[in-house]
């Protein structure tokens, strides 16, 4: 179990930083860095769509939700902690 | 594609790991801090690493009851699929980040080059270009002293 959840979560991790910076590489890149930035997006996209169409029968549903649960709270508490580093370095 | 959210365990998955990353921010930021900080932003450095380090040590009491203050909050089999999860997507953005600089590194993006026109540059004769402008230099001043003897 442990590693299809270790499998599944590299991959919604990789396909979360394709995503974003072939987003934004896509935009701000010109040409060929702008080329490349929409392959990234395609392969994100592929990502995005193998976990939720042959991802989610290989991998047990309930397990891999909850990791996502479990990833959106680390990175929420990791905002939340720099969050109160700035305030408490902005106040003094 | 079953994504019903019946079975989610908030407490166990969300929770938990919402303390440890605040945990880990406040430790790696207050580690910072007092490292490379002066005076008073040294002090706050401080602050925030002991907090960082009670707040991690809080989740280890309430996971394994170690300390004995909030004992075995969080089942430990799932705390310990919840911190596997987090580590592992996070281990997964870092790769995809790596592989995205790897191919932007070796693909060549520099396509400004390719507009200039390097033959150009290489045809041109220097001198020639210098002693244009001497000529053309000489030709303004000889201009300015004529106008100025027929204002005399």
């Amino acid at each position: 179990m442990n590693t299809e959840l270790i499998i599944s979560m590299s991959l919604v991790g990789a396909m979360l930083s394709m995503l974003g910076m072939g987003l934004l590489i896509a935009y701000y890149g010109s040409s060929k860095t702008r080329n490349v930035g929409f392959v990234f997006l395609i392969v994100g996209a592929g990502l995005a769509y193998y976990l939720a169409e042959i991802g989610m029968n290989a991998y047990p549903s309930e397990s891999f939700m909850n990791g996502m649960l479990a990833f959106l709270g680390g990175m929420l508490g990791g905002i939340i902690g720099i969050i109160i580093f700035l305030v408490a370095i902005i106040k003094s | 594609m079953d994504m019903s959210t019946n079975n989610l365990d908030i407490m166990e998955f969300f929770v938990s790991m919402l303390i440890v990353g605040i945990g880990v921010a406040l430790l790696a930021t207050g580690s910072f801090t007092s490292y490379f900080g002066a005076g008073k932003s040294q002090k706050i450095g401080f602050a925030l690493l002991f907090s960082g380090a009670i707040t991690l040590a809080l989740v280890i009491d309430m996971v394994f009851g170690t300390i004995g203050i909030m004992p075995e909050q969080f089942e430990k089999t799932t705390f310990e699929d919840a911190l596997i999860s987090g580590v592992s997507a996070l281990s997964g953005m870092i790769i995809g980040m790596f592989m995205i600089l790897f191919v932007l590194m070796k693909v060549d993006t520099v396509d400004d080059l390719e507009d200039l026109d390097l033959e150009d540059l290489e045809d041109l004769d220097l001198d020639e270009e210098l002693k244009k402008l001497e000529e053309e230099l000489n030709q303004a001043d000889n201009n300015e002293e004529d106008n100025s003897e027929e204002d005399k």
